[in-house]
């Protein structure tokens, strides 16, 4: 008797009484049948572990490449600010310091615009628009990254230059901590250009996943609060968030993970300058964008080193963002039970 | 007499001279009148002209085989319809003698005094103290003790007080399906409706958790008028004072329901009572 566990096929095909009593070419079928079935099996299972094999791979070629540079600088290469290729002396600061703050300031534009675009659509939008800023918004997730980076370099930091910043450096000049953080000159390209690029390129993750998943909020759910006299608004705050919130995180820590990783528009606009500066206004770097711009010039075993241990940081720390999205939404789903 | 008397046409006086039961109760009053209603899914009529009263305190039963139109009248009776853009209705729906189909109506209004409760139990993904709070928070706002005393209140109007009383702050979804079903009811109650509308409200719900909930009908009706759309003959039959048979986005039948499961006057109710379609 096959064990219980045992597919189905396998059982049919063990089945020995049966292949014993059918006739020659039968069981010729048979045979054809357990070698398809078999050499399947071992296809699927490849093409499994050929995914670990590649996981591993990098990782390992990570941490290789960026020895030299973690033996000379050791634990100093995460804290110091220096960026000194002649005297060959790096620490990734900066570069840590700049994805961050431009990821953040990435999200908490491209949350709330890509929540209100999402419950537009799905709630308020007449049908007739629907699909084409569904559409739009498709469009937009497609535009390749070089071509927010030329559009950034060549007309919106020029236009961030004339208008928003020297209207923000106006603003907040007479208030303590807001001036540091708004302190001039306008020079257009910065972390805060960066960062706006990066929220209009992860606006369309955000949008879509929002989108399909309070769209797959059940109907009658809505109208249950609507049945109560919610507004729109009420329905969307208690009912429709509080049952997508799962999705919507999932979204969310989808485009913080593009936005960490992002490197070519990046690397255009925010001017590409080794330092921590108070100002968003102020050029800065990326990890991603560190290594892109530096690669080819650089020179020296310990100067490419220090450029692979930026991207193992870089590799670390979207690796721990998407496993505190994983524990978030596991500890949620548990919650609701 | 067969079937609805419409010769009084849609404008007429406020006063139930459907069927035949007109006179035998005196006291009733008619909470809602609905007036010669045609409804549309697109260029599709699911009703022709509907003319049926709800009455204060009495229970009105809505039967019929699937897809004749008693959800349709159910939903047009608060306008939850409104939330979709290709459905329309036409004709009169006359709550306390005012028009509820005028689009001037406050939609949020209408709803808070005709409340429903849906085929599927609908709790709402927040606690079961949230559940029944929000519906309150809507229109009062009061004072911590207040609202545990409205609350508390609307779950013992649901039967569900004991059950829930020592996990008022467990999520919603943790109840079973039957308790869910009370908990909706106790939302739909809190907000003091008028009117509450059922849609099949046992349908999906074991015989214990119907029994239930059928006898809390019977509670409320003392207070509200209530209508139900059900599939299950002897639950119109336990449960309502009236009853109205629908076939085919027609009213076939109304009358008491005594009178509508004794002896019905169109061979079609007959044929459905008795189970010999539908």
């Amino acid at each position: 008797m096959p064990s219980r566990r045992m597919p189905v096929v396998d059982i049919a095909l063990r089945d020995v009484p049966a292949v014993a009593a059918t006739p020659p070419d039968r069981k010729r079928v048979l045979a054809r049948l357990r070698l398809t079935n078999s050499s399947f099996r071992t296809l699927t299972l490849l093409a499994s572990i050929l995914v670990l094999v590649i996981l591993g791979g990098v990782i390992i070629a990570l941490i290789e490449g960026s020895l030299p540079a973690l033996r000379q600088f050791g634990f100093g290469f995460l804290v110091s600010e220096r960026w000194n290729p002649v005297t060959e002396n790096f620490g990734a600061l900066a570069p840590i310091y700049g994805t961050v703050v431009t990821s953040i300031i990435a999200m908490m534009i491209a949350v709330p615009f890509g929540l209100l675009i999402a419950v537009f659509l799905t709630e308020l939008c007449p049908p007739w628009l629907r699909r084409p800023i569904g559409i739009a918004i498709e469009l937009l997730a497609g535009i390749p990254s070089i071509i927010y980076g030329i559009w950034g370099l060549f007309v919106f930091a020029p236009f961030l230059q004339r208008t928003l910043q020297p209207a923000l450096i106006d603003l907040f000049g007479p208030i303590p901590v807001l001036s540091t953080l708004f302190a001039g000159p306008p020079y257009g390209i910065g972390t805060l250009t960066a960062g706006l690029i990066l929220a209009i390129m992860v606006l369309p993750f955000i949008t879509s996943i929002s989108r399909d998943v309070f769209e797959a909020v059940p109907p009658v759910l809505k109208e249950a609060a609507y049945g109560l006299g919610c507004t729109t608004w009420e329905v969307v705050r208690y009912v429709v968030i509080p049952f997508a919130r799962v999705g919507v995180t999932g979204g969310v820590m989808l485009g913080l993970g593009r936005a960490l990783g992002e490197t070519m528009a990046v690397t255009f606009v925010i001017g590409n300058a080794h330092r921590i500066s108070g100002s968003l206004l102020a050029p800065g770097t990326t990890i991603s964008a560190t290594i892109a711009n530096e690669f080819t010039e650089a020179l020296g075993d310990l100067y490419t080193s220090s450029l692979v241990a930026l991207g193992l940081i870089l590799f670390v720390i979207t690796f721990f963002v998407l496993a505190i999205a994983r524990y978030m939404l596991m500890r949620i789903e548990r919650r609701i039970g | 007499m067969t079937s609805v008397d419409l010769s009084n046409g849609p404008k007429s006086v406020p006063t139930p001279i459907i069927g035949t039961h007109a006179g035998l109760d005196s006291e009733l009053e008619e909470k809602i009148s609905v007036r010669n209603v045609n409804f549309y899914y697109g260029d599709n009529r699911a009703l022709k002209s509907i003319s049926v009263p709800l009455y204060s305190q009495r229970v009105t039963a809505f039967i019929g085989p699937s897809g004749c139109g008693k959800s349709t009248l159910l939903r047009i009776l608060n306008r939850i319809y409104d939330l979709y853009p290709n459905q329309r209705a036409e004709g009169e729906v006359l709550l306390d003698g005012d028009n509820i189909l005028d689009p001037a109506q406050d939609l949020n209004l209408l709803r808070a005094r005709v409340g429903m409760v849906f085929q599927k139990p609908t709790p709402f993904p927040m606690s079961i103290y949230e559940n029944i709070a929000f519906g309150i928070r809507l229109y009062d706002s009061l004072s911590k003790s207040e609202l545990d005393g409205r609350v508390e209140s609307a779950l013992k109007r649901a039967a569900l007080w004991t059950e829930v009383k020592d996990k008022l702050h467990a999520n919603g979804l943790s109840l079973s399906g039957g308790q869910q079903q009370r908990l909706c009811i106790a939302r739909t109650v809190a907000v003091q409706p008028e009117v509450i509308l059922l849609d099949e409200p046992c349908s999906a719900l074991d015989p214990i958790s119907t029994a239930k909930i059928e006898e809390l009908i019977e509670e409320l009706k003392t207070d509200y008028a209530i209508a139900i759309v059900t599939h299950n003959m002897q639950q119109a039959a336990r449960v309502s004072d009236y009853t109205a048979f629908m076939y085919l986005g027609e009213l076939v039948e109304f009358d008491t329901t005594s009178k509508m499961f004794t002896s019905p006057v169109d061979t079609r109710t007959q044929d459905y009572i008795t189970g010999r379609f539908g």
